[in-house]
């Protein structure tokens, strides 16, 4: 800790963390983004949440067991003595099922975290118990929907008091069941959860104070861990090779792999680009680990399609290797009639990492005579570029640098890519029929290796389309202090409850 | 984008008629600026709280870090200045020029990078990011990001503070002071200095924009909440009801720092409030 800031230090155990981004809604149906996640998972309980480690799993939290009956019946049944704070009352399945249906009834915009969500029924016998219905089978059940946003259990009580018909609570919690509770919310300064005195489970908070600090720039994050402001810290990968060469004192350095994917896309519908030998011509040119030595400093790994290692689907090897082929490439362009006459368009978004994807691209295209333009654009402008509702700039646009973020369910990733998706998010205007009905399917497929056997086909139409050269998934190093025993996901996000001191 | 990429086309055509987008552009403006008669500036479109609640909370932190910064530069460049005039052609004129030029040359960025590594990580004597809680907490979570911000004007204010007494010295008030036997000391506090401020007061009111922007990168590399960090999430995360009353409220305050300065300088020069 400075010198200085050691003088006004609070006593007691306090984390240091830092977040990527500051928290916009503390009510799980109506989340923005992974830190009010990260937050809510220190407020409320759920039936199972995501266990730390290396692999992808749950463990029960909320729920003293948690089955699946059939195929859309899921029956669970609560630990008995879970308290709300504030007065609110013990949780009862009338709890669950009133925090599970708000999400459908109030028109939520994450309620697709639901899938076929149709109610929860009671058990009339035990008021701990109760069944979750689907309308059909949904396996992202157990890895989205349960331990992620949505599977969030609030006391019904307390938000009717608060909001009248059950709606958006906003940032306010009235009544929490888990170990910590928020005690004081500065906009883009801090998060501060403290231990919640009236907290009856299991789980030991292992600290008096979490103090949640939100930068826009992980850099930022990394001087202020080097300046002993910050006890966690994400790393940057461009960071990574030095913090590993020279890191701070009394300080572990992790890697964990990520569920980002960045690639390149093509769009299908753009004249030049409508010509299947040029765009595999560009697929074989694209040198990616050369791309990676270049963006990332060598830190990531080339990817094979959307799906991350650890999750299903992942497919083990991409139709076209990582290293292209020149060769190839040159042949294919032959048979598309040569470079293109006027140099092609990659639009970028306007940062380090996207620009130097993008001169690599420009530099290995141009081997095989391909002439490329670099349009960097600023994030208001980049995000709306390949939208129909945001005018006619989609027609134009070429080749395009895009980064997904991810869920633990390849459902996440391939949701984007279908059909209905043309002209939304599906910026390459892929479309296919057999990966809308596969993309349909493995939702409700139960068998873990016909699943992923759909999963592995879906990415290898992509790949076939020409519209797609997967890069990476990038990587989360984290960096935090020798005394803090961190509990991370298997993708590197902060499970805060179970950090404590080592 | 303000529900998510999740969000079902009924629920985005619901959102934009609640937020008014679906009506005519002019009409959308005059509700604008008749909510803003009432200091309504609308919602954060992602948390729900009041723009104006928003903006509020972080410009004191902005306002702090300016004033603070200005502070300690005139502190340091009018003495300097002023005895850099007093001292002309002399080596201390000399290393003063040089060093003024200096800082005026080094970015707010720089300076504040440089001061993070110098004081925060490697001494270790002063926190690198947040703004502090408690007088004490605020103070020291405030020197670094003053001295960033206030660095380019300790150059800009001692030179301009030079060569304003350069000017006046050789006016016939002075001359007739020094005939009447006045010392140098009384000449320069009562008959010079005082005037010779005023271009420093005009140029620290005019400056004030190029304050808020040496305030948006300080806050971003300190982690310090203000104006310019919230403009800077807000246009990150397009939320553009946030940019819109941020951008508002900084461009009023700019013109009340021009009408300001005015004001002092009509107040230290008899001249000056004549002529209003």
């Amino acid at each position: 800790m400075p010198l200085a800031s050691a003088l006004y230090a609070q006593s007691g155990s306090v984390l240091h963390a830092y977040s990527s981004a500051d928290i916009k809604k503390l009510d799980p149906a109506f989340y923005q983004n992974s830190v009010d996640i990260d937050v809510m998972n220190c407020l409320y309980s759920k039936l199972a949440s995501y266990k730390p480690g290396r692999e992808w799993d749950i463990e029960l939290e909320a729920a003293e067991e948690l089955e699946q009956i059939d195929d859309t019946h899921i029956r669970f049944k609560l630990k008995p003595g879970i308290m709300f704070s504030g007065g609110y009352g013990e949780m009862t399945a009338e709890d669950v099922k009133f925090s599970f249906e708000r999400v459908l009834e109030h028109d939520s915009p994450v309620k697709s975290d639901w899938g076929p969500l149709q109610s929860v029924e009671l058990d009339p016998e035990d008021k701990y118990a109760g069944t979750i219905v689907l309308e059909k089978a949904f396996q992202p059940l157990w890895s989205i929907s349960i331990p992620y946003g949505v599977g969030f259990i609030l006391s019904k009580k307390a938000v009717m008091e608060a909001t009248g018909d059950g709606g958006d609570f906003g940032i306010t919690p009235s009544a929490v069941s888990g170990p910590y509770m928020l005690e004081e919310w500065k906009p883009n300064q801090y998060t501060k959860l403290v231990r919640n005195p009236e907290y009856t489970g299991d789980l030991k908070p292992g600290y008096d104070e979490i103090r949640i600090m939100p930068m826009d720039d992980e850099k930022v994050a990394e001087r202020a861990y080097e300046a002993g402001d910050l006890d966690y810290t994400q790393l940057t990968l461009s960071s990574l090779a030095n913090y590993k060469a020279n890191p701070p004192a009394n300080t572990t350095i992790e890697e964990y792999p990520s569920l980002y994917y960045v690639w390149v896309g093509m769009n299908l519908e753009n004249d030049t680009l409508k010509n299947e030998n040029l765009r595999k011509a560009i697929q074989y040119a694209i040198n990616v680990p050369q791309i990676l030595d270049a963006a990332y400093f060598g830190e990531a790994a080339p990817s094979t399609g959307l799906i991350a290692p650890g999750l299903i689907g992942h497919r083990a090897q991409s139709i076209v290797p990582p290293e292209g082929n020149l060769d190839t490439a040159r042949a294919y362009l032959e048979k598309a009639g040569g470079a293109p006459s006027q140099p092609i368009t990659i639009d970028t978004l306007n940062a380090t990492t996207w620009k130097t994807i993008a001169e690599v691209i420009q530099a290995q295209l141009g081997q095989i005579g391909i002439q490329v333009q670099v349009n960097v654009q600023d994030t208001g402008s980049f995000y709306t570029l390949g939208m129909e509702s945001e005018g006619d700039r989609w027609k134009d646009m070429q080749l395009v640098i895009n980064r997904f973020s991810m869920l633990p369910d390849p459902f996440y990733a391939t949701s984007w890519f279908t059909t209905e998706q043309v002209g939304v998010w599906n910026w390459e205007r892929f479309s296919n029929p057999e990966f809308d009905r596969l993309h349909q399917a493995a939702l409700s497929e139960a068998d873990a290796e016909k699943r992923a056997a759909m999963y592995h086909e879906m990415q290898d139409m992509m790949e076939e389309s020409g519209a797609y050269r997967f890069l990476t998934h990038e990587g989360s190093p984290v960096m935090f202090r020798d005394d803090v025993e961190t509990a991370l996901r298997p993708d590197a996000r902060p499970l805060y409850l179970g950090f404590k001191p080592a | 984008m303000v529900l998510g990429p999740r969000a079902t086309p009924e629920l985005i055509e619901q959102t934009r008629a609640a937020m008014g987008l679906d009506r005519p552009f002019a009409l959308q403006m005059i509700t604008f600026f008749g909510n803003l008669l009432r200091g309504d500036m609308g919602v954060d479109v992602f948390t729900g709280r009041s723009v104006t609640t928003t903006v509020m909370e972080a410009l004191p932190y902005t306002l702090a870090l300016i004033t603070a910064s200005i502070l300690w530069a005139a502190a340091i460049g009018i003495p300097l200045g002023a005895y850099s005039s007093i001292r002309r052609n002399t080596w201390i004129d000399r290393v003063t020029g040089i060093l003024s030029v200096g800082t005026i040359s080094i970015p707010s960025f720089v300076m504040a990078l440089y001061s993070v590594l110098i004081f925060a990580v490697w001494l270790r004597w002063l926190p690198a990011i947040g703004a502090g809680e408690g007088f004490g907490g605020q103070i020291v979570h405030l020197i670094l990001p003053a001295f960033a911000v206030g660095v380019p004007w300790v150059g800009y204010i001692a030179r301009i503070v030079r060569a304003s007494m350069l000017e006046i010295m050789g006016e016939s008030h002075v001359r007739m002071a020094r005939a009447f036997g006045l010392t140098e000391r009384r000449i320069t506090r009562a008959y010079v200095l005082r005037i010779a401020v005023l271009p420093a007061v005009t140029l620290i009111g005019a400056g004030v924009a190029h304050l808020f922007s040496a305030a948006v990168f300080v806050e971003v590399i300190f982690a310090r909440p203000g104006i310019g960090a919230l403009i800077v999430s807000a246009v990150n995360e397009r939320n553009y009801t946030i940019v819109l009353g941020a951008v508002l409220v900084t461009t009023a305050i700019i013109v009340l720092a021009t009408l300001i300065s005015d004001i002092i300088i009509a107040w230290l020069d008899p001249r000056q409030r004549e002529g209003m």
